[in-house]
């Protein structure tokens, strides 16, 4: 699919309550990992906050916990101190209602179809069968797989799989998307075209945006702004704006300002690993 | 697709060609009828004789269906409670393991003499012999499941119970049938064979019977029938994974994975 390949775009659904539908807050939060030998502080301190509509990019070294403070985010692992809250309540379970997650694995269940793979979430609750399967070929739609509903998991490439996985994470409307490392197992051409495809259905829905990655490219292309982390206990030591203009382009990657971003983001990760 | 049924054809030619043998080769006296009588003589045996042979087949059928069900219901039971729970995956696993390893036929004499010679002794060792394999399967089955896909599940509010009837069960699936198809096949060995050691009926006493006297017709034609059951009970396991898959998929997605299976879908980039 070309990057500017026109796509049929879904209805886009307005957040539900304006306001801090889609904010995200973390305050104070730390986190420490009870082993037997030791305890280990994997957060220390970590404050920030992420405006509705926002596309943030986390990066970090390997271990400075970008992921744990995702999955705290999104309800699946609890601070041993802190608070988060997302559209202003804390987030004791996970709430597909308010955050959609999307993880490096697509984690699709290879026996059931994609379009019933996006159902899940909504079988869950008992939404029945004709609303589902509607609100499943909307979201399919949306991450421009209309047509490949039928198909199973091992049927789709890897970056077809990830478009489902999305699909999934948006099929609830959630006003914020948590992705982990979500392209990180794709190659290089088909990584490029995922971010770009990204960035058209975060336009396309105005989803508060949460994105965990290595490569320091991808977060700069992507972001509104960075968060810079540093490893054990993991710190967030940087909190950049990236001014670029959007759509982002191909062009921008060899520009000056892209560059300088790049660069400092690159300072702050060599000093702390 | 043309590969495909030219392998089927294939199949079909070689067994067409080995029950051609059978009748050929001791007609031909390359091999003696004592050996291997020929077909015809072996299936004209078990007719003059088939009131014995339905009777021997009535209870040996009902002999390996009461096993199968103990052997299948607690191991799939056990084998899920043993997968789930890390405690008594240690503590149980390795003596299983090891058990596994010892030809529990050694066993069979002492169930004839706590049990007796009938039909109880038989099952309890069937039972036994198939249980092992089943129970294994499941708890490993149960085990490999994609930690990732119950985090997913968990991710978009799935409670435990859900997990459990919408991850878990049909993850773990495919592992269990093959463990049943195992277990199974052991069960259909274990009656058959205890029939044969120490027995008073079944086919496993009447192709032991007729051994002693030289009978090869009347041995094939027990043979043949234990065949047919094997035969049988892969079928059905078959239509069991067929049925599962389908169940697993929703109707008609269940269909469409046939389709694919065979090729008509290719994945696109």
């Amino acid at each position: 699919m070309g990057r500017n390949a026109m796509q049929p775009l879904a209805k886009v659904t307005p957040l539900k309550p304006p306001g801090r539908a889609g904010a995200i807050e973390v305050k104070n939060v730390g986190q420490v990992f009870k082993t037997r030998s030791q305890d280990v502080v994997a957060l220390e301190d970590v404050s920030l906050e992420i405006k509705p509509g926002r596309f943030a990019v986390l990066v970090g070294p390997s271990g400075c916990g970008k992921s744990t403070l995702l999955m705290m985010m999104a309800g699946l692992r609890q601070q041993t101190s802190g608070t988060i809250t997302v559209s202003g309540a804390p987030m004791p379970q996970p709430d597909p209602d308010r955050v959609g997650v999307v993880f490096q694995e697509p984690s699709l269940f290879p026996w059931l179809t994609a379009e019933e793979n996006v159902e899940f979430p909504l079988a869950l609750r008992g939404v029945p069968k004709a609303e589902r399967r509607a609100r499943a070929q909307d979201a399919l739609k949306l991450v421009g797989l209309d047509g490949f509903g039928r198909r199973h998991p091992h049927e789709l490439s890897g970056g077809m799989k990830q478009r489902v996985s999305i699909a999934r994470g948006l099929v609830q409307d959630p006003p914020v998307l948590l992705m982990d490392e979500p392209f990180a197992a794709l190659d290089e051409q088909t990584r490029m075209t995922m971010g770009d495809e990204l960035l058209r259905i975060w336009a396309a829905t105005g989803k508060t945006v949460v994105f965990v990655t290595h490569s320091l490219t991808e977060a700069v292309y992507l972001a509104d702004e960075v968060i810079v982390m540093s490893a054990r206990p993991g710190r967030i030591v940087d909190h950049l704006q990236v001014q670029l203009p959007r759509p982002r382009t191909y062009d921008m990657l060899s520009g000056d300002a892209f560059g300088a971003l790049r660069d400092r983001i690159w300072r702050h990760i060599r000093k702390s690993a | 697709m043309s590969m495909r049924l030219s392998a089927k054809t294939l199949r079909h030619l070689i067994v067409i060609g080995l029950i051609a043998l059978w009748e050929l080769l001791p007609r031909t006296g390359l091999i003696p009828e004592l050996f291997l009588p020929p077909l015809s003589a072996t299936l004209m045996a078990g007719w003059t004789e088939a009131a014995e042979y339905g009777h021997a087949l009535v209870v040996t059928l009902y002999e390996v269906l009461v096993s199968m069900a103990f052997a299948c219901g607690g191991g799939i039971l056990l084998g899920a409670i043993v997968g789930s729970l890390p405690r008594p995956r240690i503590l149980i696993m390795p003596m299983v393991s090891s058990l596994y390893a010892v030809p529990l036929v050694i066993l069979y004499p002492v169930f004839t003499v706590w049990l007796g010679i009938g039909s109880e002794s038989k099952i309890a060792f069937a039972s036994i012999y198939g249980f092992l394999p089943t129970m294994l399967a499941t708890a490993a089955g149960i085990q490999t499941i994609d930690p990732q896909l119950l985090l997913a599940a968990r991710s978009m509010g799935a409670t435990l119970s859900q997990r459990l009837v919408r991850v878990i069960i049909p993850a773990a699936i495919p592992t269990v049938l093959s463990g049943l198809r195992v277990g199974g096949a052991l069960v259909i060995v274990g009656v058959v064979v205890s029939e044969m050691l120490i027995s008073s009926a079944g086919i496993g006493y009447l192709i032991s019977r007729y051994r002693t006297i030289l009978d090869s017709p009347h041995v094939f034609a027990g043979v043949l029938l234990v065949l047919f059951m094997a035969i049988a009970f892969n079928a059905a396991i078959r239509w069991i994974e067929r049925k599962a898959a389908i169940w697993q998929t929703g109707t008609r997605a269940g269909q469409a994975a046939d389709d694919v299976s065979s090729g008509v879908m290719q994945p696109a980039t």
